[in-house]
This record gives C-alpha cells, sequence and structure tokens, in this order.
C-alpha cells in the first residue's frame, strides 16, 4: 500500500527548524526571525510557539541544545544532532514528493 | 530574569498542568530571554520601555494557551505520555508483579550478603535459632515493604517525569496497593515461598497508597516552595 502523508502539515514546523538549524546552531528568537525573513514574511511563527517544538525535537533527541552567554546575554542555543539530519532528509523528500504532486494536480510544470 | 505580565502568568499555568519543575524553569527562562529580544529590537526602532514591554508580551501572545500547547508538546514528546492508558493502566497490571518479585529478591540477596556473607551454612544455623530467625522474618518483611514501596515510586517517578495528569499515578499506585494485598512472601525454617492468598493483608495493600500521597504532598510543597521563591 502506498504511504499516504497526514503529518505533511504538521511536519512543516518541524522541517522549517531544522533546516535551519542545518545550517548553523540558533537560538529561539534567532530561529523566529529567521523564519520570518527569510520565508519574505509569507511564513511566521508565533513568538512563544517555537520552544514547544524546540523541546519536542530535543526529547526526540533530533537536536541538542547548550545554554551559552555571548554578547552578555545567557541564551540556550540549539543544534542539529545526527539524528535530526536524517529526519530533516526524510522530511525534505516528503515535501519534494508532494509538492511535485501538487503542481501536477495545479497543472504546473514542476522545475 | 525579568518578571512581566506574560512570564509569571506562563509560570503559574506551568505549575497548575503539572509541568516537572525543570521544564518550567527553563522554559520560563527560555521565555523570558525572548521576551527580553523582542524588547530589545522594540526599543532599537524607538519605543519607549512601557510601549516596548507591552509589544514584546502581545508579540508573545497568550501565556496560558502556551504553556497548555507545551504541556501537550512535553506529552507527545514521551511514550509514557502518548500512552498513558497502557502505560499506567495496563502495563502495572503486567510489571507490578515480575517488578516486586524482582526488588525483593534483590533486597533479600542484599540482606543475605551483608548479614550471612553469601554463607549458606550461617543462613541454616539461622533457621534453627529462633531468635536469629525472628530475624530473618523481620529482614523477610523490610524486603517486602521496601518492593512493594520501590515499585510504586517507580510508577510514581514516570508519571510526574512525562507530566501526565495526578490521575494516571493514582491509577497505577491503587494497582500496586491491589497486587501487594493479595500476593505474599512467607518464611519457614529452611523454606521460603511467594504466592497468592485470597484474604487481603491490609498492611501491604497501604504501602503504595501511603507512598502515592507522600509523592503528591511532596509535590505541592515542591511547588508552593518554588513559587514563593521566584515570588520574592
Amino acid at each position: 500500500m502506498k504511504k499516504t502523508n497526514p503529518s505533511f502539515l504538521n511536519g512543516i514546523p518541524e522541517l522549517l527548524v531544522l533546516r535551519l538549524l542545518s545550517r548553523r546552531e540558533m537560538y529561539g528568537y534567532q530561529i523566529v526571525e529567521e523564519i520570518r525573513t527569510q520565508t519574505g514574511e509569507s511564513l511566521s511563527f508565533g513568538e512563544g510557539c517555537i520552544y514547544p517544538y524546540l523541546h519536542y525535537l530535543e526529547a526526540e533527541k533530533q537536536v541538542s541544545s547548550q545554554r551559552r552567554e555571548v554578547e552578555g546575554r545567557n541564551r540556550n542555543y540549539y543544534k542539529l544532532t545526527a539524528r535530526g539530519r536524517k529526519r530533516l532528509e526524510e522530511l525534505t523528500f516528503e515535501w519534494k514528493r508532494v509538492t511535485t504532486g501538487v503542481s501536477l494536480l495545479m497543472g504546473v510544470q514542476h522545475a | 530574569m525579568p518578571r512581566t505580565d506574560f512570564i509569571e502568568p506562563l509560570r503559574r499555568r506551568l505549575l497548575e498542568l503539572g509541568c516537572p519543575m525543570v521544564q518550567v524553569r527553563r522554559l520560563v527562562q527560555e521565555v523570558a530571554d525572548h521576551h527580553e529580544d523582542l524588547k530589545q529590537a522594540a526599543l532599537s526602532e524607538g519605543l519607549s520601555e512601557a510601549n516596548a514591554e507591552v509589544r514584546a508580551n502581545t508579540q508573545l501572545g497568550d501565556p496560558v494557551a502556551l504553556a497548555e500547547h507545551l504541556m501537550v508538546m512535553l506529552l507527545r514528546s514521551s511514550w509514557w505520555g502518548r500512552h498513558s492508558l497502557i502505560g499506567f493502566c495496563m502495563l502495572p497490571l503486567l510489571a507490578v508483579p515480575v517488578l516486586w518479585t524482582l526488588f525483593l529478591m534483590l533486597g533479600l540477596s542484599l540482606e543475605f550478603a551483608l548479614g550471612f556473607g553469601w554463607d549458606l551454612k550461617k543462613l541454616h544455623a539461622a533457621a534453627d535459632n529462633p531468635v536469629a530467625f525472628h530475624h530473618l522474618v523481620l529482614a523477610l518483611h523490610g524486603a517486602d515493604y521496601a518492593a512493594i514501596a520501590l515499585v510504586t515510586l517507580l510508577f510514581c517517578w514516570l508519571a510526574r517525569r512525562s507530566g501526565v495528569s495526578f490521575k494516571w499515578m493514582v491509577i497505577a499506585c491503587v494497582i500496586c496497593s491491589l497486587y501487594s494485598s493479595f500476593v505474599y512472601a512467607r518464611i519457614w525454617p529452611h523454606n521460603f515461598a511467594l504466592g497468592i492468598t485470597s484474604t487481603p493483608q491490609w498492611i501491604r495493600a497501604a504501602i503504595p497508597l501511603l507512598v502515592a500521597g507522600a509523592v503528591y504532598i511532596f509535590q505541592r510543597r515542591t511547588t508552593q516552595r518554588f513559587q514563593e521563591k521566584v515570588a520574592i
């Protein structure tokens, strides 16, 4: 049986956070700002809502965190783990599969 | 850490929902850091201190809703939180007798090692001596009650750690209590038996309930102390 994609929409925040953390380690405020600016403000996380996701990802061992002082401010920095990298690959594959399907349905030639 | 209109309700709601203290501390700290970043951004745009504070609070949203969202994610992140019915209702039905036997055997082994230096001859000699045998009976009861308490504590700890509601901890403790009232460990000179009896043993049944009560009081006191400490 072909796999369905019920987690597709739920997985978007996870995909965005993992993608950003794959580039460099960041703290919560930075992640929210990066999502807003890099998506041209078409996507934005509720400011406080990032932490439930980050804690969930940490409990799933997809990210790890460390409290550090940078420029006089103590913050929790998050970085991707090996498991997180694998999960990112899975989510990216799933994202491409779904967007290809949607593009076909909408009659748009997928690049 | 700044005390704002946002941080205090968030902390209070998390504690009300039974969020583990470690998680409360960490989350409140992170949200306070985030609040400070938002405030600094607003100040750099030329807003006054008061307006920057208000804007940061507005951007962070409803603290009660955030606390509830956090608890949902916390429950989703652990197996015990996702499968509370299996973990605290069905699993104890199977695991309590096994764990009780295991803890009891470990306790008895420890007593045997400390009291008799793993020497079976000394143990048999003690069994023939009425005074020493009385001590053996007491040691068995001690190990038995400690095993019951340990099994109960294990489920209480799992419930507390995963942030599930208090009812699941109570259900697991009631199952421990029911088992404890009908299983027994007995000793005769040169003989030892574990089994099931139809006569309830009320002292053994009370141990898990006392442990649950003690854990509940401990949690309440710890939460109260934490709230008093951060309120100063």
